[in-house]
């Protein structure tokens, strides 16, 4: 069921308006990609900038809250970037991303990276005050967080060389 | 030697032909270039934000970039190997994309690390004197919004190289 719908879902942005502008046109997609690419630097070195001062690799003479709060509005700013291009982007062939088992892979890390950057790892960024947390939770929470981000990266350029003839990782597992 | 009789010369060298035949080659290392993009990026739009006062407004200049420079100048040098390996693999068509967005790259890039190397050895070996002023001095504001500019344009050309690269 919740397949079908899914494939609903992507056959409609397929057919919509922006999927098919885009589509069309030369220069459009680099240029919305363009945009990706960028949101991606700063989304990444906002998630670094935390990750390396969890791990007290980097920004020692910050307080980590404070550089939260600091890095914050790159971070969403960034992530909305990502999310309307990439959005925009998967319209252009929605229906072969449905296919695509690497585009899978990206959009699961990615929810889990999401829901995980705005709980566990908020909550360890806010709280670090240098004595509430000690250095193996620090480590984890960063390290996760890296994996995580990372993983969406890793799909994002793999899904260039997936093609659509392998259809699901257990598929490919097989 | 011309520059071309010498990029065809690198075509045929035996590193060349592996990173344009090996299957997993090119896509590692493209990887690791795009990726690290994100460490230099990222780091870059915030030392520029604070020069421009936007950002981390709180904490003396002079300490922001002795934070930041070990991670931009590491960046920078995974993204120059990264970036030769990508060219060795194929030198005479890259350099010869129409239109020239490697050129363009490699240029912007000069640029991009003249305006760097300016800025540390004029405003910013002077960074005690103005560490603590309410704002920046007009030329390191310059250097900041040269930096962002730049990199962007950068990052659009390599981009686009991908899409004028005929395939090997």
């Amino acid at each position: 069921m919740i397949r079908s719908l899914l494939l609903s879902f992507c056959q409609w942005c397929n057919s919509s308006w922006w999927g098919h502008g885009i589509r069309g046109s030369t220069w459009l997609f680099p240029f919305v990609e363009i945009f990706h690419l960028l949101g991606l630097g700063i989304l990444g070195g906002a998630v670094l900038i935390l990750n390396l001062r969890l791990m007290r690799l980097g920004f020692k003479t910050a307080s980590t809250p404070e550089l939260a709060a600091e890095v914050r509005p790159w971070m969403l700013g960034s992530l909305a970037v990502m999310l309307v291009s990439g959005f925009l982007l998967f319209s252009t062939e929605a229906v072969k991303m449905y296919g695509n088992w690497a585009f899978q892979f990206k959009m699961l890390f990615l929810l889990l990276a999401v829901i995980y950057t705005f709980t566990i790892h908020r909550k360890v960024t806010l709280g670090d005050d240098g004595l509430r947390f000690g250095p193996a939770v620090r480590i984890l929470v960063a390290i996760v967080s890296l994996l995580l981000w990372s993983g969406v990266g890793l799909g994002g350029r793999a899904l260039g060389y997936v093609t659509t003839s392998v259809g699901s990782v257990s598929e490919l597992l097989r | 030697m011309s520059i071309v009789s010498f990029l065809e010369w690198l075509s045929n060298t035996q590193f060349s032909t592996y990173m344009r035949e090996s299957t997993w080659g090119e896509p590692i290392v493209e990887s690791i270039h795009v990726l690290t993009l994100t460490l230099f990026l990222g780091f870059a739009v915030m030392l520029d934000m604070r020069l421009l006062g936007v950002v981390l407004k709180r904490r003396r200049m002079s300490e922001v970039l002795a934070q930041f420079n070990p991670w931009l100048f590491g960046g920078f040098a995974v993204m120059i190997v990264s970036g030769v390996l990508l060219f060795s693999a194929d030198p005479v068509s890259f350099y010869n994309t129409h239109p020239p967005f490697f050129k363009i790259k490699m240029i912007m890039l000069v640029l991009a690390g003249l305006n760097v190397l300016i800025f540390n050895a004029t405003i910013g070996r002077k960074v005690a004197e103005w560490d603590l002023n309410p704002t920046t001095p007009g030329a390191a504001k310059a250097a900041a919004v040269v930096s962002i500019v730049l990199w962007v344009l950068i990052i659009a050309a390599g981009r686009a190289i991908a899409y004028v690269l005929p395939p090997p």
